[in-house]
């Protein structure tokens, strides 16, 4: 826990110093989860101060301060979710976004450009976000809530309601689609590479 | 087999470099007074929309008076039942019974 059962109590009697301690506390953790669940950074924080407002007027429902902290990714798993539905709507000019940027980093390595740290990083989020984008938006979070976050399935349990049996088979099934995806993407870049080299060949 | 446990490895590997490629950010300057702008539009909106509701039940209410004042009152009000006093409208049911008692008839 960042911050003290007492400042929860606090905050849940409706004292607004306490509920800005613990957003202050918390921001930075709950930026990160979104941000690596949505992978749109200009949209992080709109979203993270949408799970604070949804906290704000749901606190009194909380029962007692040790659940706060699987309360909070609650919030934080539903507004995701409730982002990457609105996003769906929207997937086909994101889809063209992500295949320029895609097109600018080919061309960036084929004109023998230093791949510096950044690009590198850049290349593993857009792999990764390409693979969770596989799965439906329940098990994307599910999926990186598990692998990226680190979470326990008993603190999952705990987020989600649901048994850890129930988990464990969704989890088991996101990540085969995952693997599928990971799978057909290697042999792409295999038939890119080779085409490649023939190219080179025949020159 | 051993393809899908290479592959397992390197997904895991890749997940793991998602979560350092993506570090936790640091919020703007803006998110703390853009997240109570936003907590107090959203009380503004739930007031506004119970103070909505409280006149249509006052405008509903004051339409209902006058309905019962103006047309269902004067309505019963205007009944014969109501018109005449309990003497008269009793003696008026029960007449014929006091005369054939006076001629000593039937009951």
């Amino acid at each position: 826990m960042l911050v003290e059962f007492e400042l929860i109590e606090r905050a849940r009697s409706g004292d607004d110093s306490a509920f800005n301690q613990i957003v202050q506390a918390y921001r930075k953790r709950i930026l990160g989860t979104i941000s690596r669940t949505i992978g749109r950074p200009e949209d992080v924080e709109d979203v993270g101060q949408e799970v604070f407002l949804r906290l704000y007027y749901s606190l009194d429902q909380l029962r007692t301060p040790e659940v706060f902290e699987p309360w909070l990714y609650r919030l934080t798993v539903n507004a995701a979710y409730d982002y990457l539905r609105r996003q769906r709507r929207r997937q086909e000019s994101r889809m063209s976004d992500l295949s320029e940027q895609q097109v600018m980093l080919a061309d960036a390595a084929a004109g023998g450009k230093r791949q510096d740290e950044e690009q590198r990083r850049t290349k593993v989020r857009e792999l990764a976000q390409s693979l969770l984008g596989q799965v439906s938006e329940e098990d994307r979070i599910l999926l990186t809530l598990k692998e990226v976050e680190g979470l326990s399935l008993k603190e999952l349990e705990k987020i989600y309601r649901v048994n850890e049996n129930a988990l464990k088979v969704r989890l088991f099934r996101a990540r085969q689609r995952v693997l599928k995806a990971f799978g057909a993407q290697e042999n792409k870049e295999a038939a890119a590479k080779a085409g490649f080299s023939r190219a080179d060949d025949s020159e | 087999m051993d393809r899908m446990s290479r592959m397992d490895d390197k997904v895991d590997a890749l997940f793991a470099e998602y979560r350092m490629a993506c570090p936790d950010p640091e919020p703007s300057a803006d998110f703390m007074p853009a997240m109570w702008r936003r907590i107090e539009a959203r009380r503004v909106a739930t007031v506004s929309v119970f103070r909505h509701w409280a006149q249509v039940c006052v405008m509903a209410t004051v339409a209902l008076t006058i309905l019962i004042g103006a047309v269902l009152i004067p309505k019963f009000q205007n009944n014969a039942a109501y018109s005449s006093s309990y003497l008269e409208a009793l003696s008026a049911e029960h007449s014929a019974d006091y005369i054939h008692m006076l001629a000593g008839g039937p009951r």
